[in-house]
């Protein structure tokens, strides 16, 4: 078994009197497929943004790709976002007035120097090849999320985070962009975590773990590689 | 304490060099540190001893010549940093290797100590008699020489300092430190060797060669020609010369070739490199723009000098009948004093402005207050000289009484009894003449 990306060892979460996430021991080894289930208030985001480092836990330990994140101070965590972390969510977060190919240049912005060679490379690999110059209000709910897949995985994270990416897609496009993760996973190797309500969509991952009330109460390793449509 | 105010820009610019060498030496800090307080001090020791070996100007003279040379050097050194910017990899490795060395770590730093030191030392006045105040200054240096290396600590990380940027700094500070003192100041030279150089040329190519009688040449072209004799053209031009050294130095790091990353294959760790590259470029542009911004405060410095010069208003002398003017020795004032003593003689309409100094020679002089190349602006008196105030010429007390450049104007006189006895229509023609000649060719930059 590879080694282990995320490692928690009694991980919560408060805020105030409410406990989001109640202690938590998890392993996740490198490159894994992790599909994360539960109800409205279960704990699913709370854990996805302690694990990208968008938030801190309130005890516990919590190691992502060697780094123990609470020793991080505020410009650690932000360069450990911006170089090991690549986060795709449900609501797209694409600036408007951008066109595709600038959304997928303003991650590189702040990663280092943007590339538009590059970043049309990215566009292309995803299949939007012809939809460069367009902006975010000209393209479909599923082209919108393939632009977030390129600019999520142009700084080659080690851990691609998504919070029900497919939430706002009907079935086509989701099997499309789930497809399109299984391609790039299994060419750059990284690590996935998704989030989803979608019992065919967690599917597609390794393993899946349940929360409910901020604990883990099951948890199914799949026999078969995920599949859908 | 006067003295040690007056102390306080050469002991900040000492305290500048300081933190400069021992970023720009990071290595070499005991070498930097040793040298340096050893080179200010045989600098402080080496004026001393000049002032006591040479009378009058010549212990200014070695100093600033060291300046200039070291404002040459940095001209040079300019140019070569912006040749090596085009990707000359012999000159890059032969530059980075000079700086990293003990040799030339205690090289630069001696050389430069021993110029600060010298440069603050002619800021007490008098090489006998000022023991306190030169104590004051030694051991001022050698505080700030124990502190420098814990402040240099507290700089940022990011704070870099490549060789050219050095050199660029330090030449920056001690022409600070020597702009506050007159006969150390190199801007106001510049400033007037260019103003002379394009007046020269002006005239001796317009006006002696092509036109010699101004026949073509309406007074409203000869506006726009004196625009080139004026005193703005050098202080423009000098302002140029002054910083285009770090300018073409931070210009020479602003354009410095990226290192190649063609051969990484991920698009996100070569970004990563390059991103770094950039960003270390950017920091080292840091020290070139602090080294424009203290040019900048030794111009200031030496265009608005905080010398209070010695200016009496003219007093006003009439003609007796035979037309002499007599002004007694020990009258309302003492010429014998060493000052400058300011007269105006009027008849009719006509007026002359003149003063009557005695020498360090003890030689009485009687002067025009004003030169024959530049408008009659007059003079001051300020630190063993007198200084024209049109173009910041220092006329050292000795010369005074001779003839040529922006030297005031002799005018003939006699010593009769105990008075000073001038012809007044000789000091008016005398006037009349080089008023005439230097302010025809002035008007039109005024």
């Amino acid at each position: 078994m590879s080694s282990a990306i995320i490692e928690t060892n009694g991980l919560t979460r408060s805020y105030g009197d409410i406990c989001a996430l109640k202690p938590l021991d998890l392993l996740v080894p490198e490159g894994e497929w992790l599909s994360v289930m539960g109800h409205s208030g279960s704990g699913k985001s709370t854990l996805m943004n302690l694990v990208g480092g968008l938030d801190r836990p309130t005890s516990g330990t919590l190691r992502v790709g060697g780094e123990e994140l609470l020793a991080l101070n505020e410009d650690g965590l932000a360069r450990f976002r911006r170089e090991f972390v690549g986060i795709i969510f449900q609501q797209h977060h694409l600036v408007p007035y951008l066109t595709a190919v600038e959304n997928v240049m303003m991650a590189q912005y702040f990663h280092s120097v943007p590339d538009e060679a590059e970043a049309r490379h990215a566009l292309e690999r995803v299949g939007l090849g012809h939809r460069l110059k367009n902006r975010p209000g000209e393209l479909s709910g599923g082209e919108q999320q393939r632009v977030c897949i390129a600019r999520a995985i142009i700084n080659s994270p080690k851990l691609l985070l998504g919070d029900e990416p497919t939430g706002n897609l009907d079935n086509k496009s989701t099997v499309m962009v789930m497809e399109l993760l299984k391609e790039l996973r299994a060419e750059e190797r990284f690590t996935v975590i998704m989030v989803t309500h979608n019992q065919e969509v967690a599917a597609w991952g390794d393993r899946t773990i349940h929360l409910d009330d901020g604990v883990l109460v099951r948890e199914d390793r799949l026999k078969v590689e995920g599949k859908a449509g | 304490m006067a003295i040690l105010y007056k102390l306080i820009p050469h002991l900040l610019s000492w305290l500048g060099i300081l933190l400069v060498l021992l970023r720009g030496f990071p290595v070499r800090r005991t070498v930097v540190t040793v040298t340096g307080i050893s080179g200010f001090l045989l600098g402080v020791a080496g004026a001393l001893l000049l002032f006591r070996a040479f009378q009058g100007a010549t212990p200014f003279w070695i100093i600033k010549s060291s300046l200039g040379v070291g404002f040459l050097c940095l001209w040079g050194v300019s140019v070569a940093t912006v040749y090596c910017s085009t990707g000359r990899g012999a000159m890059l490795l032969w530059g980075e290797r000079f700086a990293t060395g003990s040799l030339s770590a205690g090289a630069v730093t001696g050389i430069t100590a021993i110029v600060a030191g010298a440069v603050s030392a002619c800021k007490i006045p008098g090489a006998d008699g000022n023991a306190l105040a030169y104590m004051a200054l030694v051991l001022s240096a050698c505080a700030l020489t124990g502190l420098a290396p814990l402040l240099e600590k507290l700089l940022p990380a990011s704070f870099k300092v490549s060789p050219s940027g050095m050199l660029a700094t330090l030449v920056a500070l001690l022409l600070f430190s020597s702009s506050s003192i007159l006969r150390l100041d190199l801007f106001s030279p510049l400033s007037m060797k260019v103003m002379k150089g394009i007046h020269d040329f002006v005239h001796q190519f317009m006006e002696s060669i092509l036109i010699p009688d101004h026949l073509f040449v309406r007074p409203v072209v000869w506006k726009y020609i004196g625009f080139l004799f004026g005193k703005e053209v050098g202080f423009w031009g000098g302002i140029v010369i002054w910083f285009t050294p770090a300018i073409l130095i931070a210009l020479a790091i602003h354009f410095e070739r990226l290192p190649s990353v063609a051969h990484i294959r991920q698009g996100a760790q070569r970004r990563r490199l390059l991103a770094a590259a950039i960003r270390e470029r950017r920091y080292r542009l840091f020290i070139p723009a602090l080294a424009l911004l203290i040019f900048a405060a030794a111009a200031y410095q030496s265009s608005f000098p905080s010398v209070e010069y010695w200016d009496p208003k003219p007093l006003p002398v009439t003609a007796t009948p035979s037309g002499e003017i007599i002004i007694p020795k020990r009258g309302e004032v003492d010429l014998e004093d060493g000052k400058l003593h300011k007269y105006i003689f009027k008849q009719g309409e006509r007026e002359a402005r003149f003063f009557v100094l005695m020498n360090p020679a003890g030689e009485l002089t009687v002067d025009l207050d004003a030169c024959a190349i530049c408008k009659p602006d007059g003079y001051g008196q300020a630190e063993g000289t007198v200084i024209c105030y049109y173009c910041k010429t220092l006329i050292p007390l000795e010369t005074v009484g001779k003839p040529g450049g922006c030297n005031p104007v002799p005018v003939p006189f006699a010593e009769r009894g105990e008075g000073v006895v001038i012809d007044s229509m000789t000091l008016i023609n005398s006037w009349g003449a080089t008023v005439k000649a230097t302010v025809r060719a002035k008007e039109g930059a005024k």
